[in-house]
């Protein structure tokens, strides 16, 4: 069968008979986008500011005693000149990367410079629960220093359940995490994908 | 300034306007979410007009971003109720020039189109619009032999749909 008869009719299907005024063309032009692209700005953002809001919301002055207490103080006063640095350096990167983005680009590029917009959060977030894990490991372990009565085998079981929790709970951050830009990228996985099948195999 | 480049791509659009139907139309299936789609890729043109030097023509440019709004940018929004069907798009033809097979085969092709995933869509979108494949290429992003590999594939499932 050929494509040629369909062609013809294609070239010959009459002008769209709801045309756009002018006056229409602009106030469409001026109104807000809800593009994937915005959305994955805003609920980058977001994330940068919920996961740092929390040192607002903890009382950081009992928090601080009872890190000095556990013998913990110097530890996490030092790991914030880590812990700055690196949520800048990923606010700096997100940022660039969402600037860069442009509709006017290839499809794939397009499709790429999102994609790699997304990861950038996408590794702050990884980067925190890991953050959350070893610091949940550290505060369970200097809280059994400060108990001696425990027996290894009380201790052992106290490791092992501090660990299960916080898999746990790290697990179920992850996938409220995969579950929202899951549906947000779902299509644009998909054509992204379809457009680099056959890429792969070259 | 700013009021010359706005009338300037005022005119420009509204002569235009009709590949950004064509897109709206393989790429929705309602009413609705046709004038969602049009509305984003108005935006997105507008916004990057100031970009746009005049060493392309304005209408591949818009194909561009039009593919690029309707494959990457567009989510459907909450507010489009999809509840029309299909068949509610009419092709009307003008009476002196009617011709019943045609606008059968046109109703037939956008439907059959309408299956394709987005990326088949764009394909089969470029060669009716009668692109090179040089430009197919330059527009998807990918080598111009991959688009021959890739359009042949697309217009083989177009032909099932077409003729189970």
């Amino acid at each position: 069968m050929d494509l040629d008869k369909y062609k013809k009719a294609w070239e010959n299907q009459p002008e769209e008979t709801r045309k756009v005024s002018k006056v229409d063309i602009y106030k469409m032009a001026h109104s807000k986008s809800s593009s994937i692209v915005k959305w994955i700005f805003i609920i980058g953002i977001l994330e940068f500011v919920l996961l740092n809001s929390l040192y607002f919301v903890v009382d950081m002055e009992e928090a601080y005693n009872e890190y000095r207490q556990l013998g913990l103080y110097n530890f996490m006063f030092y790991s914030q000149f880590v812990l700055y640095p690196i949520l800048f350096y990923f606010l700096i990167k997100f940022y660039l990367n969402y600037k860069s983005i442009s509709v006017v680009d290839s499809t794939k590029t397009l499709m790429d410079k999102i994609i790699k917009t997304r990861k950038t959060v996408k590794y702050y977030v990884l980067f925190n629960l890991l953050y959350v894990f070893i610091f949940g490991v550290i505060v369970s372990i200097a809280t059994l220093k400060t108990h001696p009565e425990f027996n290894s085998k009380q201790i052992l079981v106290s490791i092992i359940v501090t660990i299960v929790v916080l898999i746990i709970m790290v697990i179920i951050l992850w996938c409220f995490y995969q579950l929202l830009y899951g549906i947000l990228l779902r299509k644009l996985n998909k054509n992204y994908k379809e457009l680099a099948k056959l890429e792969d195999l070259n | 300034m700013e009021k010359e480049l706005e009338n300037k791509f005022l005119d420009d659009f509204e002569a235009n306007q009709n590949i950004v139907h064509k897109v709206c139309r393989i790429y929705t299936t309602n009413q609705d979410a046709h004038n969602d789609l049009f509305q984003e890729i108005t935006i997105q043109l507008w916004k990057n007009y100031s970009k746009f030097r005049g060493d392309a023509k304005f209408s591949t440019w818009m194909y561009r971003v039009a593919l690029n709004t309707a494959i990457s940018l567009y989510r459907k929004s909450t507010r489009t109720i999809q509840t029309q069907d299909i068949t509610e798009y009419s092709f009307k033809i003008k009476a002196e020039d009617y011709d019943d097979t045609e606008e059968l085969q046109l109703k037939a092709l956008y439907s059959a189109i309408r299956k394709l995933n987005d990326i088949d869509k764009a394909l089969i979108f470029l060669y009716l619009e009668d692109k090179s494949y040089r430009e197919i290429s330059d527009t998807l992003g990918i080598s111009e032999v991959n688009a021959r590999v890739k359009m042949n594939r697309a217009k083989d499932k177009l032909k099932k749909v077409l003729n189970p």
